[in-house]
């Protein structure tokens, strides 16, 4: 308990001492005031955003991009990814391929979708599912094909069908690699986001970081970065990663 | 002999059976005329628009600037940020605050800096390369840092136990022991930072293979899009194979270590 | 009465992949296993005692011969042929009563009977209190003891064990043993148990079969005239028909790996 107190008493001294810094170094820098807003700044843009409705709209449009690729990857990627993953033969086919796809991030197909379906909302979603997509079929195929076969063969003495198998140590088997997949594809994902709001401009937070920066709106850049990493730390240390390791520690499994 | 090759052959053959398999759909969709070359020009397109850009050159300039950029950023953060995630680790009282610090500016690195690096550095390389470098650097830090911390202290009683002073313990139980997360954290940053680098491209520069996609866009050169595109792939993959793979290889496989992803 | 397992004629042949050489694991066994009777396989490394197993288990595909249980040709793997492995192959991500009922869940136990049964079998393998456990919470004797108790759950013709106890510590492995000689006398089942330890193979077989070096053949079976309640470690410590065996087996597998070295 005590230490609690320690490590929160060092933090609030830290926070302190850096909006001091910080506020100080905005004040006298010779640089011109959009270069370094203090932290003042920041707050009341903040304030002036949310009261102006704009930046609950923008937090919500990202988080529900998002969000939408979350649910295809779990509910499609997962699935193939464990499909493909089954059969010797059809994993090794596709291997290279969506190793492959997965190096090409969504973003570098941007520019192919501005073509084919212009500046708009189906871009986006597209470049971003994309990204989200290929991690975690890829990390599920992986998964299914790394279970160690003595579980497979213990199971078929006793008389296991191959549908039981891959209910009963396929997919559990999997489970650790595919949290990790969907780990590292929203992860990629949510980046990938970013730049496509910055790119296509249609609202969200990477839109407004990026209209911000045309106006030297710098103080409103600050506050959407700031939002943007809270954001993913949040769903990452709240929600993925606890995910990952409870299923990993759960099951007392060492992934490598 | 005869056999090495004849396996290694066979490796490559199955290897690329997939991608000739995509190749001929590919180009029977084309034939079929069911989308307008705009949308999809046929491979016989893209393969000729390649030859001509390697040929004149523009498609060397592009990929040496991306690369060198990569390489830049790599150079300069990597030992910053090993070092720094070595010294900062190694302070028990410094460590548990810097580290979510370290993680936050971690969730927030690549990209987002864009408007902000702009705002500083103007439109241009310098701006794309500290999306790069800031990428890379706050990804392996914290990933060092954690290594570091996290070595079991069970190693560290037996170096003391052998008569190890403070200095063997750094340089034979920590560092070694926080290779997989090191070496993870540096694989894993090649692979955020090339992404953010093309991103970054698109956006604030005029060349590189993310300008040079994102403005045949523009253009509707669909060829030269396609042509961009398979070129960062088969960049990625030269990487994973020729430089990841045997850092892997050479130092957390060896070592028969596991190391715990970040 | 016809045998329980009947073997005739079985070889096994492979192509070593990194050498390309033809690799002859079994060279023609011929043995015949009783209904009830506990047969200890042994031999020295290599000499194809877990490929045969694994054959019999249908988990690989002979060569030639056959190999027949009650009469019927054995194809592929089933619940007839209950195996446990050296690695327990237990599922990490179930409770031990889980695992334990894997086998009745596969053949569709109705859930009471099913829970019956595990109580059954938590209690003879002695892990009453550790229902709930996973795997990794337990000691590796302990996760034997569920391999055990999920291949006994699922009442197969016959138990194939694959050097079970060569996992788990020197004391553990004979508590276990002694308890797998109280299951084998309270469920007689036909048990075929493949070890390369010698005084195991003694101390459990009803019958030992020693298996010659690659190509392996079976050199001999050595007969051990011990009753099943006499089979304790401390009543066999000093017994003279137990240590004539073991010279007996022991010898026969000397002269064996004498000859490949």
């Amino acid at each position: 308990m005590e230490r609690y107190w320690e490590v929160a008493s060092t933090w609030v001294v830290i926070l302190a001492a850096s909006i001091a810094v910080w506020s100080f170094a905005a004040a006298t820098l010779p640089v011109p005031d959009y270069f370094l807003p203090p932290p003042s700044a920041v707050l009341s843009a903040f304030v002036e955003l949310m009261t102006k409705g704009m930046l609950p709209t923008f937090i919500g449009e990202s988080l529900r991009r998002i969000l939408f690729a979350a649910l295809l990857g779990l509910f499609v990627g997962v699935p193939l990814g464990l499909l493909l993953g089954i059969s010797r033969g059809i994993a090794d086919f596709a291997y290279p391929v969506l190793n492959f796809f997965q190096s090409v991030s969504g973003i570098a197909w941007l520019p192919l979708m501005l073509i084919w379906f212009g500046f708009g909302e189906r871009t986006i979603l597209v470049a971003v599912n994309y990204t989200v997509l290929f991690p975690v079929i890829f990390n599920a195929l992986l998964g299914v094909r790394s279970v160690p076969p003595i579980y497979v063969n213990a199971l078929r003495t006793l008389g296991a069908s191959r549908w039981r198998i891959v209910r009963d140590v396929l997919v559990p088997g999997a489970l650790p690699n595919i949290a990790m997949g969907v780990r590292l594809g929203l992860a990629y994902g949510w980046r990938a986001l970013i730049a496509a709001e910055m790119l296509v401009g249609a609202n969200g937070l990477g839109f407004m970081i990026f209209n911000a920066q045309t106006f030297h709106l710098t103080a409103r850049i600050m506050l959407g970065m700031a939002i943007i990493g809270a954001l993913w730390v949040a769903l990452d240390y709240f929600f993925l990663r606890p995910l990952e390791e409870a299923t990993i520690a759960r099951w007392g499994m060492v992934q490598r | 002999m005869m056999r090495k090759w004849r396996g290694s052959a066979l490796a490559i053959g199955r290897g690329a059976a997939p991608f000739v398999f995509i190749l001929i759909a590919w180009m029977l969709v084309t034939r079929t005329g069911m989308l307008p070359t705009m949308f999809l020009p046929p491979p016989s397109d893209v393969a000729r628009t390649a030859w001509e850009m390697l040929k004149d050159g523009s498609l060397w300039i592009n990929i040496g600037a991306s690369v060198g950029r990569v390489l830049v950023s790599l150079v300069i953060s990597v030992p910053l940020a090993v070092g720094l995630g070595i010294f900062v680790g190694l302070r028990r009282k410094l460590s548990p605050v810097v580290e979510p610090i370290a993680g936050f500016f971690n969730a927030l690195s690549g990209i987002a800096w864009l408007p902000l690096a702009v705002t500083w550095f103007g439109l241009g390389w310098l701006s794309v390369t500290f999306i790069m470098f800031n990428t890379i650097f706050f990804l392996v830090f914290y990933n060092t840092l954690v290594g570091v911390r996290t070595v079991p202290r069970i190693f560290e009683h037996a170096v003391r136990t052998l008569g190890g002073s403070r200095r063997h313990i750094i340089f034979q139980v920590l560092i070694p022991g926080a290779m997989p997360n090191i070496v993870t954290g540096i694989r894993m940053s090649i692979g955020f930072g090339w992404r953010a680098l093309i991103a970054a491209e698109m956006i604030a520069t005029s060349t590189g293979l993310g300008f040079l996609i994102y403005n045949a866009s523009n253009f509707h050169q669909t060829d030269t899009i396609l042509v961009g595109i398979v070129t960062i792939g088969v960049l990625w993959l030269l990487t994973d194979r020729l430089v990841l793979q045997p850092i892997e290889r050479w130092t957390v496989e060896r070592w028969g270590l596991v190391s715990s992803d970040r | 009465m016809t045998a329980k397992i009947t073997i005739r004629g079985l070889g096994h042949e492979y192509v070593n992949p990194f050498t390309r050489e033809r690799v002859v694991a079994l060279g023609g066994i011929d043995l015949e296993v009783e209904d009830g009777e506990f047969l200890t396989v042994v031999g020295p490394s290599g000499c194809g005692k877990t490929t045969l197993l694994n054959i019999l288990a249908g988990l690989l595909a002979k060569t030639c011969g056959t190999v027949l249980l009650d009469g019927r040709e054995v194809t592929g793997p089933g619940p007839d042929r209950g195996v446990v492995f050296q690695e327990f192959a237990i599922m990490p991500w179930r409770t031990v009563e889980k695992n334990i009922a894997h086998g009745l869940e596969i053949q569709s136990v109705p859930k009471q009977e099913r829970s019956a049964i595990v109580r059954r079998f938590v209690e003879l393998v002695g892990l009453r209190g550790f229902e709930r456990k996973y795997p990794h919470e337990l000691s590796g004797g302990m996760k034997q003891r569920v391999a055990v108790a999920r291949t006994l759950a699922a009442n197969p013709e016959v138990m194939l064990m694959d050097e079970p106890f060569a996992a788990v510590d020197s004391q553990t492995r004979i508590t276990l043993q002694e308890e797998l000689n109280v299951i084998a006398q309270s469920t007689r089942k036909t048990i075929l148990f493949v070890t390369h330890n010698v005084e195991e193979a003694v101390f459990l077989g009803d019958r030992c079969c020693v298996l010659s070096g690659r190509p392996g053949r079976v050199k001999a079976l050595v007969p051990v005239r011990i009753s099943r309640e006499r089979r304790r470690w401390n009543l066999l410590m000093s017994d003279a028909t137990f240590d004539a065996a073991k010279e007996k087996v022991f010898g026969l597998v000397r002269e064996e790996v004498g000859k490949e070295v």
